[in-house]
């Protein structure tokens, strides 16, 4: 840009390789690592500009040029897909994503370790079940023929009607995430709060801080570089959302209430062997989620955040 | 060997001579500086922490008696049986008697441990390489490494790599294709970035280099966030099977435990099609789901065990506390 | 988080593919291979190639195979077995070859290099090194072999994946052509192989040659029908015969349903219900003219039904919650009392699931019947068999004229002491005879897996269920009751290969998403009408001309 700052780096690049040698030596196993098992087969992103047949193999399959994702932007039901995926991103966001960080706020303020370490081993445990498993239990917990529902049933009460209903499944869906995954999420956020450093709450305790400004002013500055970074990545993924529970439950409420676009291009792709149409959809979700990352890294920044990495 | 049986002795000589620091009570004690609780707050947080519990213990409860349920109790239940009434262990006599299981045990405890302790390594050099800032190349690195959060080549260029690498059958290609988790090493580089700024500047004028630095400094100080780290990389290994669904799908002798349970989970399903399969079933007399919820119980244990291991890291500021001290 | 989260989808993903597959598997297997250049389809060139049939009767059935049409033979059944075993083989068939061989094992993995192995090997005079592989994940693992080129020599590939596979595309590029060896008379060279059905051959065939070993072939091959507790229906007295009509079976519905006490009448029904409302499987020819079951008014009236019955009240929640998994303990359970399923079910395995959850448990099965009741009950046929074994092309002549010797002692007769070894292993390790019925040991039960040789070959089906005769009788008698109703399709057990595109036609995953919401009543028979007929503007019109042309114009109906 200007000649002084280009004058700059040029005299600055061997100073700086030579100060930071063995960072970048460090980094060298990891970058190998993704370079061969993940960059290589990026190959296979060509697949979605072909009529790709896994037979024959990408290179002798037909070019198609940008036919499938013309058809892919003429789907209804791709738009359908994009759309749910954003509703059950955004309430998952809204609703699942504070949990895990005042639950960790929460089991950190208990003062018995021992009930402590309890909780902790037991919230974690259903992040080890499977969906089909998570999902069989809702089933019969709040099923039609679940266990509420045969209570109300006895009962002459009215039938409640939970796991087959479109308009609320992205309430479910966002109370099994929750049930499962919660509790996982907090180990996070407990590993942050073990680095806060406890002569601050001693310092801000005998300046009169109470338990809420300590909280407010210790506790969460402490977690925040590790709770933008979730938010951050969350956003980058906000295209992906629970997959195989969206498969499992698909017949329960209906393709064009669960599909989303992971679902959608299992379906419509891999599963009927049209795999280049499977592959579109893919490179499209990929692009827009770097998008939706690079962006709300840009908005860290704008509120002073580092985000993925510092400004 | 030897160690078990002089349990005490270590406990007893090694662990506060080592930690100078003050420490603040634990054991269930609130530190001086704390307010006495509130009624209403010990009664909000003892409700909130119990309903979480409930929902936590039912479904678990669920799982553990339907391990332990004949089949005519989970036939006449209709699926997994909520009160025990046949309680039997025949699904874990049928599981932990086959030969198989015990070699696929120490194959997944080799795969966990390798694959784990290479995993750790290459993550912590990679977080802390890319930890400093205006680092020489850090943002171009950092985003190498971010894409390949987004984007994938898919299954079968995947796996043509590996094969063409001569991985088909091979061990490392249960371990090298997801060594490197991305997601792993954002984090331990934030905790990196963030942490004891102030100590590696005066490591560094005393002319610590960054080996130097990482090792005596930075991973002593952050032992919690490396705990929760190697148990996030231990779990995936552990459970990970479908790496060896595509590299050894037949070397039923190279299976890890995971990959043989789940063949447990197949038991006795129905062919698809109209195969009448003869002499075979009657194997098939110990009830799926009895043995699939084993399953679910076996694969927990395992993290029951190690999980205390990685929770005594959790103790607010003591180590921090310890190197300033 | 982070890394295991997306092992688990991949998984998922693996998981659901094998299930879909499963599930469809009639469907699919009629749509063939998806491949680009094998486009064609298995018509009447083939005769030259199909072997000569020549039965076997080594030993008379307890109960007698009843004919039908041209290849419909019920399965015989059997309530003894024979202390007194001939062999059919003499010799030992290898010259001490080596070679892999892969089949999908739905089961308990076997130890490597054990017993049973071992006493196969010296019986059959070569070395085949049994991979069994995972055969809820297959549909994955296998496409991964043939990219990489890494077939084994001998290998199981069930039809229902055709597809998934690209069957069609594999038959000549990496699975060695069998004609040369088999076709008309040269089969009699391995009499147990000549002992099996035209149309098991037929079905794994590709253009005219002859690529697949039939394995589990069957004469009276139909996916599935819809099953009753036989038990509770006769302690309510209501008998099967009753139900003459889809109304008839609609009218069961309110009387059996009791939700108070958990229990409902139907789960999933539909399946293997519509053709009774003279919908045709896929395709059928009206007047020289292709029809497609979407365009049918007898299929919208199949729909129409299933729906009013999914808004009955009748079915079971989890069912129209999509919960299939559960439908086998909901059914043992009571908790269900009509449902479809496939006829692999009706074993001794259910039997024993059965009866643990209640004494009296006894599954029956409606005799297929016309929805009107007064039309011709119909059930369309599916192939003579739906499992074949292929040999990898690399193979030389003389290795593959070893492993057909070796697949000739796998198909010996029911009763045969190959048989008795193939599938029972070695008497006083692997099993004991007690009264004329045989019991695994425990090694038996670890080493002896029912589907690990049968399924490289096998001889066709029988019905046996020792120690459980009542099931075996049942079965049978509902095989002899309808045999006459069974019915070729169009296109029977011809291969079709179609491109890429037509294949995707074919799979109309959208309608059939449609159609499943309508038949768990979410959608209604309005919303499938608008699926099929965009279905028809996007690909499905293409489809019937590209059917017409390239395989009925071409092939014939195969009927």
């Amino acid at each position: 840009m200007t000649a002084p700052r280009t004058q700059r780096s040029g005299t600055g690049w061997r100073v700086r390789l030579r100060r930071d040698r063995s960072l970048l030596l460090m980094t060298l196993p990891a970058v190998l690592l993704l370079v061969v098992f993940n960059y290589v087969p990026l190959f296979g992103l060509v697949t979605a500009f072909q009529e790709y047949d896994p037979l024959i193999g990408v290179w002798y399959s037909e070019w198609a040029g940008l036919y499938q994702f013309e058809r892919l932007f003429a789907d209804p039901l791709f738009w359908g897909a994009l759309t749910n995926t954003l509703y059950l991103s955004f309430v998952q966001l809204v609703l699942f994503f504070p949990i895990p960080i005042a639950l960790a706020l929460l089991l950190n303020s208990v003062l018995s370790t021992r009930v402590k370490n309890f909780i902790q081993s037991v919230v974690y445990l259903p992040h080890f079940f499977s969906w089909v498993l998570a999902i069989t239990i809702f089933q019969q917990m709040l099923g039609g023929a679940g266990a509420l529902n045969q209570f109300l049933r006895s009962n002459d009460l009215a039938t409640w009607d939970v796991m087959t209903n479109p308009d609320t499944f992205a309430l479910l869906v966002t109370a099994q995430v929750i049930w499962k995954e919660a509790g996982w999420g907090i180990i996070v956020f407990l590993a942050a709060l073990a680095a806060i450093n406890t002569d601050l709450y001693e310092a801000a305790a005998a300046d009169g801080a109470g338990r809420w400004r300590r909280l407010w002013h210790i506790t969460l500055p402490g977690l925040r570089g590790v709770i933008v970074l979730m938010l951050v990545l969350r956003l980058g993924n906000a295209l992906t959302v629970g997959f195989e529970q969206l498969l499992i439950q698909r017949d329960a409420v209906g393709h064009d209430t669960a599909d989303v676009l992971d679902t959608f291009s299992f379906y419509y792709g891999i599963a009927t062997g049209d795999y280049s149409y499977g592959a579109a959809a893919g490179l499209f979700k990929s692009v827009i989620s770097l998008l939706m990352i690079w962006g709300a890294n840009k908005l860290a920044h704008a509120f002073g955040e580092d985000g993925l990495y510092r400004r | 060997m030897t160690q078990t049986l002089t349990p005490r002795t270590t406990a007893d000589t090694e662990p506060d001579a080592v930690r100078t620091a003050p420490r603040r009570p634990r054991r269930g004690g609130r530190a001086p500086w704390e307010e006495p609780p509130t009624v209403a707050g010990q009664a909000g947080k003892g409700l909130t922490l119990g309903g979480v519990l409930a929902v936590m213990l039912v479904p678990l409860w669920i799982v553990v008696v339907t391990s332990l349920s004949t089949q005519g109790a989970v036939n006449r239940a209709g699926g997994l049986v909520i009160w025990p009434t046949e309680l039997t262990f025949e699904a874990y006599r049928v599981m932990l008697e086959d030969a198989t299981v015990r070699t696929a045990l120490l194959v997944s405890l080799g795969i966990t441990a390798v694959g784990t302790l290479l995993s750790m390594a290459v993550s912590i050099m990679c977080a802390y390489g890319l930890s400093r800032s205006r680092s020489l190349g850090h943002r171009f690195l950092l985003a190498l490494l971010v894409i390949t959060m987004f984007v994938n080549g898919g299954l079968i260029p995947t796996f043509l790599v590996v094969t063409g690498l001569g991985g088909y059958g091979e061990w490392w290609s249960l371990i090298l294709p997801g060594a490197v988790s991305v997601f792993n090493i954002l984090i331990l580089r934030s905790f990196y970035s963030s942490t004891s700024t102030d100590l590696i500047e005066a490591a560094r004028i005393d002319g610590a280099g960054d080996w130097r630095i990482l090792w005596s400094i930075v991973l002593p100080t952050s032992r919690a966030v490396t705990a929760v780290m190697a148990l996030f990389y231990g779990v995936g290994y552990w459970n990970s099977f479908f790496n060896v669904m595509l590299y050894m799908p037949t070397d039923s002798e190279k299976w890890p435990l995971q990959y043989v349970l789940y063949t447990y989970v197949n038991r006795g399903n129905g062919l698809p099609g109209s195969v009448n399969a003869g002499f075979g079933t009657q194997f098939a007399q110990t009830a799926p789901l009895s043995l699939q919820m084993a399953v679910v119980v076996l694969t927990l244990v395992p993290l029951l065990i190690v999980y205390p291991f990685v929770q005594k890291h959790f103790r607010t500021g003591v180590l921090t506390g310890a190197i300033k001290g | 988080m982070g890394i295991e989260l997306n092992r688990r989808r991949f998984l998922g993903i693996t998981a659901s593919v094998a299930g879909i597959a499963a599930a469809e598997g009639l469907l699919t297997a009629c749509g063939g291979g998806g491949g680009q250049r094998a486009v064609g389809a298995n018509g009447e060139a083939l005769k030259a190639a199909l072997p000569d049939y020549v039965p076997s009767a080594l030993l008379k059935p307890d109960i007698p195979s009843v004919a039908g049409g041209p290849d419909v033979l019920t399965d015989p059944g059997f309530l003894t077995y024979p202390s007194n075993r001939v062999a059919t083989v003499s010799g030992v068939p290898g010259n001490g070859g080596r070679y892999s061989a892969v089949t999908p094992l739905w089961g308990t993995v076997p130890p490597a290099d054990n017993q049973f192995y071992q006493a196969m090997n010296k019986a059959l005079g070569v070395t085949l090194d049994m991979k069994p592989a995972d055969g809820n994940n297959y549909a994955t693992i296998v496409p991964t072999m043939t990219a990489a080129k890494k077939l084994p020599d001998w290998i199981q590939l069930p039809l229902w994946w055709g597809s998934s596979f690209n069957l069609g595309g594999l038959a000549g590029t990496q699975l060695a052509d069998l004609t040369p060896y088999l076709a008309g008379d040269k089969v009699k060279k391995y009499p147990n192989l000549a002992a099996l059905p035209t149309g098991a051959w037929r079905a794994g065939a590709w253009g005219d040659k002859l690529y697949g070993i039939p394995t589990s072939s069957t004469g009276f091959s139909i996916a599935g029908t819809t099953f009753y507790r036989r038990d509770i229906f006769e302690a309510k007295g209501i008998t099967a015969d009753q139900v003459k009509s889809a109304e008839d079976l609609m009218n069961l519905g309110k009387e059996l349903t009791d939700p108070k006490a958990g229990v409902w009448a139907f789960d999933d029904v539909y399946r293997y219900i519509y053709t009774h409302f003279g919908a045709p499987l896929k395709w059928r020819v009206d007047n020289g003219k292709l029809v497609h079951v979407y365009e049918t008014e007898e299929w919208l009236a199949a729909v129409d039904w299933c729906y009013r019955l999914a808004k009955s009240g009748y079915m079971h929640p989890d069912a129209l919650a999509g919960d299939n998994a559960n439908a086998g303990t909901r059914f043992y359970g009571g908790k269900t009392l009509i449902g479809g399923g496939g006829l692999g079910t009706w074993n001794l395995a259910d039997h024993l699931s059965g009866t643990a959850a209640n004494p009296n448990y006894r599954r029956g099965a409606f005799d297929v019947f016309a929805a009107d009741g007064k039309s011709k009950p119909v059930v369309y046929m599916g192939e003579g068999a739906r499992m074949h074994s292929f040999l990898n092309i690399n193979l030389k002549p003389e290795q593959i004229e070893e492993l057909l010797a070796v697949a000739n002692y796998l198909a010996a007769p029911y009763g045969s002491v190959e048989y008795t070894l193939v599938n029972f292993g070695v008497e006083g390790v692997h099993h004991t005879v007690d009264n004329g019925v045989l019991r695994a040991t425990e090694a038996g039960q670890k080493e002896v897996q029912a589907t690990t040789y049968p399924f490289l070959a096998s001889p066709g089906s029988i019905v046996q269920n020792l120690g459980a005769d009542q099931v075996t009788k049942d079965y049978t008698a509902w095989q002899a009751a309808n045999v006459k109703a069974l019915t070729k399709p169009v296109f029977w057990s011809m291969n079709v290969s179609m491109p890429q595109a037509q294949s995707t036609a074919d799979a109309a995953q959208q309608v059939e998403d449609t159609l499943k919401d309508c038949y768990h009543g979410k959608k209604t028979v309005d919303d499938v009408k608008a699926a099929v007929a965009s279905w028809k503007s996007g690909g499905g019109d293409r489809l019937k001309q590209w059917m017409t042309e390239n395989v009925l114009d071409k092939f014939g109906t195969g009927q």
